[in-house]
């Protein structure tokens, strides 16, 4: 005979056979679903997926040999110019991949509940910093030495400075980043190992280790994810930021511009959150997930999308008015160079695709926000934009002869990529996309504590003529 | 005496929270059995006991050694070799805390990863009490209990509504 009892979550909490709508779109879920869901999805290795990643890592070795036989040529300051779009696909990767965890981080801080689908997606780009990590070893190598140059850093007399703190910075950012990411998935890695046999089972069961789920792991569990994630919002702001004004601003006499490494750090942001978004559609349509991406997540998300794309615009307005106005000649040169002259069309792909195409075409109606195909396209524009926004930057200004003049006297002449430099981009995004891709077999894809905690606190109930999505608060 | 480890195993996060009440009503404390769930549930929902961990202090003292280790390399070198650049002070600030922010954060992180990896108890080879069934979410109820009382906690997790108990040896 059992008593009755009265949880703070309601007396229909997360027995075994009770079925959770969690949205109002969405299907009914309960905990031995999504465990079978999640788990056949992450064991299945299909042909068509390992033929994905022989492709992609073959163009990742492509790229590998053309940066090795152009790198025996040498790797130091003379050479700079050789390295230019390298720096601009290391740009975007660690602007976009890098800034995929904090779109975890900061859904999960500000408690809302249809980030969960796509927490795990966000969080497993922190895999990416290992690339980005490799790819920014040869860039510090050609970087020129700080003096008789505007810098950051003062000074060169401090040890290490610049390459090996900006080298440990990022180094920092990617053990942040996978702590998070080994802690988030310490919880599905031991109820993975449990469903299924052979090696990624027999990983996953020594990676959980010794977590059973007791309230003790759930609670250092909770406290980590937020401290791991303060953390790495904290340094990755710094390190974007940091990387532009070595890398760009300090190499273009004469540029003094405070907007510029904010602007990289925003667009980070918001190419972060679209590719987490392209990744979510291809999970969703591919990946036999439809039922655990209701449009509501697309919606949501695309809300964010849109303040984005102002916010970006607002960025390079901002940037744009202080030099347009100011008129110096160098101010004047910079704007020819950058925007309006020598890399035009790369601006105008910027402009277009970071903004104008995404938000006046798409995001700013209402019909194509509330979709799963609206925010997704604005995500393919908006990743195209931040792109080229990283070319017309960097490309630039690994091509200045010499960084140590007065100011940038003319403007220098445009410099398209070569087929070395093309075999390089390509093979780097396929690397991006390789580590991801092979990430998330070793690592569920879908969050799956996350997914089961959504069931203990919403429900779908009618109200009066309709039905709606009730929301509990626990904290 | 002899301890055995014993799991209750529940369908019903309600019957697993008034087993733990039943325990303690035999002469357990909260201190004598733990909840095995797949899910963070809200704290205290299950009535366990209040648990603590020293995790923050890790992040704390690292952020306080790399701060000083930032301002030492910073500090030490412009004091050891006195340069003035730019009329500024021989120990300026904005030099310094590029250097002593990133110190900071490096200091913060690596400690944190030591502190988990201590609160943890990592690495762990002991097998613990565990069934398959918890990640559909049936929730377990971990005991650990005397000898003598065993039939006790038996009696009293069967009464609760578990549908299974496991054993093992503590």
């Amino acid at each position: 005979m059992h008593s009755t009892h009265s949880l703070p979550i309601g007396d229909d909490v997360h027995t075994k056979d009770y079925k959770v709508q969690l949205s109002v779109h969405g299907e009914e879920l309960d905990s031995k679903t999504i465990i079978e869901d999640v788990s056949r999805g992450f064991f299945a290795f299909g042909a068509f997926y390992k033929l994905a990643l022989l492709a992609l890592a073959a163009l990742f070795a492509v790229g590998i040999v053309v940066f090795v036989i152009r790198a025996a040529d040498g790797l130091g300051d003379a050479s700079r110019h050789q390295w230019d779009y390298l720096a601009a696909v290391f740009a975007f990767i660690v602007s976009a991949a890098g800034c995929a965890p904090l779109i975890a981080v900061a859904l999960r801080m500000t408690r809302n509940h249809w980030r969960r689908p796509i927490s795990r997606i966000a969080e497993l780009y922190a895999v990416v910093g290992l690339l980005s990590l490799l790819m920014f070893i040869p860039l510090l190598r050609v970087l020129p030495p700080i003096d008789g140059r505007r810098t950051l850093w003062f000074t060169d007399e401090f040890p290490g400075a610049p390459v090996w703190w900006n080298f440990f910075g990022l180094l920092g950012l990617v053990i942040a980043g996978l702590a998070l990411l080994f802690v988030s998935a310490l919880p599905d890695w031991l109820q993975t190992s449990r469903r299924g046999q052979g090696f990624r089972a027999g990983f996953a069961g020594v990676f959980a280790g010794r977590w059973t789920g007791t309230e003790a792991q759930w609670k250092l569990h909770r406290a980590v994810l937020a401290i791991m994630g303060a953390f790495y919002f904290l340094l990755l702001i710094y390190m974007l930021s940091i990387i532009n004004t070595d890398f760009v601003m300090s190499l273009v006499p004469g540029w003094k511009d405070a907007i510029m490494p904010a602007h990289q750090a925003l667009t980070g942001i918001q190419s972060a959150l679209a590719l987490v978004l392209i990744t979510a559609f291809l999970v969703r349509t591919f990946g036999g997930y439809k039922k655990y991406f209701p449009m509501e997540v697309f919606w949501s998300s695309s809300k964010i999308l849109m303040a984005l794309c102002l916010l970006w615009a607002y960025f390079w307005f901002a940037a744009f008015m202080t030099f347009w106005y100011g008129r110096m000649p160098v101010e004047q040169t910079i704007l020819k160079t950058f925007m309006f002259e020598s890399y035009f069309i790369p601006f105008l792909i910027n402009i277009f695709c970071s903004w104008l195409i995404p938000f006046f075409g798409l995001l700013m109606w209402n019909p194509v926000r509330k979709s799963v195909w609206g925010p997704t396209l604005a995500s393919c524009f908006i990743l195209v934009g931040a792109f080229f926004m990283m070319v017309r930057l960097y490309v630039p200004a690994f091509n200045i002869e010499d960084v140590t003049a007065f100011s940038l006297e003319t403007v220098p002449a445009a410099v398209t990529p070569n087929a070395g430099d093309i075999f390089i981009i390509i093979g780097a995004l396929s690397g991006a996309v390789f580590l991801y891709m092979l990430a998330a077999k070793f690592i569920p894809i879908i969050s799956i504590w996350e997914m089961k905690e959504g069931l203990l606190y919403q429900r779908v109930r009618t109200l009066f003529r309709s039905r709606f999505l009730m929301v509990g608060k626990p904290d | 005496m002899a301890k055995k480890e014993l799991m209750g195993l529940f369908t019903d996060a309600g019957y697993a929270a008034e087993a733990g009440d039943a325990l303690e009503r035999a002469g357990l404390t909260k201190n004598d059995y733990d909840f095995l769930t797949d899910t963070p549930y809200p704290e205290g929902a299950l009535g366990e006991r209040h648990i603590s961990h020293k995790i923050y202090v890790f992040p704390f003292i690292g952020a306080m050694l790399g701060l000083t280790v930032a301002i030492l390399i910073t500090a030490g070198t412009q004091v050891s070799y006195p340069l003035i650049t730019g009329g500024k002070p021989v120990l300026s600030v904005p030099a310094m805390a590029i250097i002593s922010y990133e110190g900071t954060m490096l200091g913060a992180i690596l400690f944190t990863v030591l502190g988990i990896l201590f609160e943890s108890r990592l690495p762990y080879f002991r097998k613990r009490l565990y069934d398959d069934r918890i990640t559909e979410g049936y929730i377990g109820l971990v005991v650990e209990v005397d000898d003598s009382k065993v039939s006790d906690v038996e009696r009293a997790l069967t009464q609760a509504g578990a549908v299974e108990i496991k054993r093992a040896a503590a």
